[in-house]
């Protein structure tokens, strides 16, 4: 295992004219479990690709622990890697699967047999020794993938959306599992994924991405509490995040938030700034789903007014979306509460979960 | 009612199919049925088609006119140059697939050069062969006139662009993820193309293999003109009997039977494979 250290990673293609990884920084401690996440097109794929070496940088360094490795061939850097598509050899039955990173360094028969012994006892695919990779289901196919990356000792622990091709019970059953391996193995792991559930679930840290940069790196609590941006705020939690543009404004010595001409609680965290007179005019308030009170009548604290689009009840908790004059919110509301499709209602924001953030730059205030 | 009128419709596709098959293999049939006949029945009007087999013609083709040596190097000639085609072939369309050098345009040169006929190229072969069996590399590798080398390099220069467009679609269906995989998993570019890339490509391969074959075999113009008597093929072979005394029927009808047995063989019991392989590089080329 070791730590893998990127420095100003770069990857164009067509000699320049379009690029995948603008400027990637990133560190990964020995036996952290970090996750990259950002939605298609990103360049987290590429980035990982660079650290497994199957694609040339344009520019930066990457070391692992303080080995230079940018001329290192992919089979001298011992990454080990599972892949979305799972890439089982499908001439090869599930053991010579396994066999095959062992096959390489010319391991002794006798030693990969009791390795092999070894990691299907951990995954519980006993009975699958024999078959070929056209044989197995997706889920057995990815754990036959886990196992062929488990084999060796690896440097570094490169899943590429593991669980993204598997339907949702089986993903959230290999989602704890692959935590799990990580707790047990110590293996410094990267996790690259378009799923904000599974950054959260599973990372130590999460490196979130958007068009080749990385736009901030922090633990779940803080990515999902501290976000930097819009970008960051709207990606990560399900329901997402909403968004009100709003106005503020000075008025007596203090600032008023409106949207539409209806109050908006100043921020718990904005009191400091608006000390200073430093807030924007154009300002985009952000509250999760969750933070939000609706009730039929109008109060002190439910100022906003909003109109019932359609209500979804989960069990647990209703999902409520609502049109505050133009903009669609989400609440999620506790299962008691009543209401209907076209019902009036009053919003209340919780002011400490407010986060304002600058509409002109998208950047958190 | 209605199942004797479907009986009917029936009898009459089944009728007709019938017809066609008779029309289709007829030449073949007359072929054998000639290839068996005695001297005199063979060009007799009306044509006899109950007669006493005999193995004569048999006889005559392999003692008189040595079809032994035809065989022997035809099969020489088509299984080294469709090694060739084969091993040169597989590395070439390999790179078109993954690599793309030239953007397209070396990959559909190669394709051009199949576009002119065999007979346009036949004169500078000649001149080609003749020259070089002159110098000692020729002569160490016998590429002169009338020498098995000319011709397994002529048909593999002939047949490898074909093979490279045809191996070209198995090749970019395998997933890169199997070669990612193997590269990490510790095997260099070479390795992973022969451990991983060949095993998956090779049905179409064989496919190629099997073209390659086939077209070395019933190949006429280049055997001809390039081959007296040493390196005579098959097919040059089976025109032999077009003398100046006239056509040897029978002989012929014999060679001919020869000839088109291993490859009629081939087609019968691959014909599923090679259906495959054709339309396969049909909608991917």
């Amino acid at each position: 295992m070791a730590t893998v250290k990127l420095q100003h990673l770069r990857k164009t293609y067509d000699r320049g004219k379009t690029w995948a990884v603008n400027d990637v920084s990133l560190e990964i401690a020995n036996g952290e479990f970090m996750a990259l996440l950002g939605p298609s097109g990103c360049g987290k794929s590429s980035t990982m690709r660079m650290i497994a070496g199957l694609e040339e940088l344009t520019a930066g360094e990457i070391y692992f622990d303080e080995r230079f490795m940018n001329r290192v061939p992919p089979r001298g850097r011992n990454v080990a890697m599972v892949f979305e598509t799972y890439a089982l050899y499908p001439t090869l039955n599930v053991y010579e699967n396994l066999a095959f990173p062992l096959r390489s360094m010319g391991t002794p028969e006798a030693e990969i047999q009791k390795r092999i012994h070894d990691i299907v006892a951990i995954l519980q695919a006993e009975d699958l020794l024999e078959l070929k990779p056209a044989n197995l289901s997706s889920g057995q196919s990815q754990l036959v993938g886990l196992g062929r990356a488990l084999m060796r000792q690896p440097n570094v622990f490169i899943m590429d959306e593991p669980i993204s091709h598997l339907d949702t019970r089986l993903r959230s059953r290999m989602r704890s599992y692959i935590k799990r391996l990580h707790i047990d193995l110590k293996y410094t792991m990267l996790y690259v994924t378009h799923d904000q559930e599974e950054a959260m679930a599973l990372a130590d840290r999460i490196a979130i991405m958007d068009v080749g940069n990385v736009v901030q790196i922090g633990t779940p609590q803080e990515i999902f509490h501290n976000p930097v941006n819009m970008y960051v705020a709207g990606f990560v939690g399900e329901p997402p995040m909403n968004f009100l543009e709003c106005a503020a404004e000075h008025q007596n010595g203090s600032y008023h938030l409106t949207y539409k001409g209806s109050p908006v609680p100043l921020p718990t965290v904005a009191a400091a700034l608006a000390q200073k007179q430093a807030l924007p005019r154009d300002v985009v308030v952000a509250i999760r789903p969750f933070y939000i009170d609706a009730a039929h009548e109008r109060s002190e604290s439910h100022s906003l007014p909003a109109q019932v689009f359609v209500v979804e009840p989960m069990g647990d908790s209703t999902v409520i979306s609502v049109n505050a004059a133009e903009t669609r919110m989400q609440i999620v509301a506790p299962p008691e509460m009543r209401v209907k499709d076209g019902d009036h209602v009053w919003l209340a924001l919780e002011p400490s979960r407010i986060l304002l953030f600058d509409k002109q730059t998208g950047i958190r205030l | 009612m209605q199942t004797s009128k479907i009986t009917v419709g029936m009898v009459l596709r089944h009728a007709l199919m019938l017809l066609v098959l008779m029309i289709f293999l007829f030449p073949i049939y007359w072929m054998l049925v000639t290839s068996f006949k005695p001297a005199q029945e063979v060009l007799t009007r009306p044509p006899t088609f109950v007669f006493e087999p005999t193995f004569d013609n048999y006889r005559y083709a392999f003692e008189q006119a040595d079809f032994t040596l035809f065989i022997r190097n035809t099969v020489v000639i088509a299984g080294l140059s469709t090694l060739l085609v084969i091993s040169f072939g597989s590395l070439a369309s390999y790179s078109f697939a993954r690599y793309n050098p030239g953007d397209g345009h070396i990959l559909f040169f190669i394709l051009t050069t199949r576009m002119m006929p065999g007979i346009a190229v036949v004169m500078p072969f000649f001149l080609i062969f003749r020259d070089l069996g002159k110098t000692t590399f020729g002569q160490l590798f016998a590429l002169g006139l009338d020498q098995i080398g000319a011709l397994v390099v002529a048909y593999t220069v002939f047949n490898l662009p074909f093979a490279i467009w045809l191996m070209y679609s198995f090749f970019q269906d395998i997933p890169t993820e199997l070669e990612h995989s193997a590269r990490l998993d510790g095997y260099n570019r070479l390795q992973v193309f022969l451990r991983v890339v060949l095993p998956l490509a090779a049905p179409g391969i064989a496919v190629t293999a099997i073209f390659s074959l086939m077209f070395a075999w019933n190949e006429f113009l280049f055997g001809y003109i390039l081959t007296r008597d040493a390196a005579r093929t098959i097919t040059v072979g089976v025109s032999g009997f077009q003398t100046q005394q006239g056509i040897l029927w029978g002989p012929l009808a014999a060679a001919a039977v020869v000839c088109i047995l291993p490859m009629l063989g081939v087609a019968l019991v691959l014909q599923r494979y090679m259906v495959r392989g054709l339309t396969f590089g049909a909608v991917r080329g």
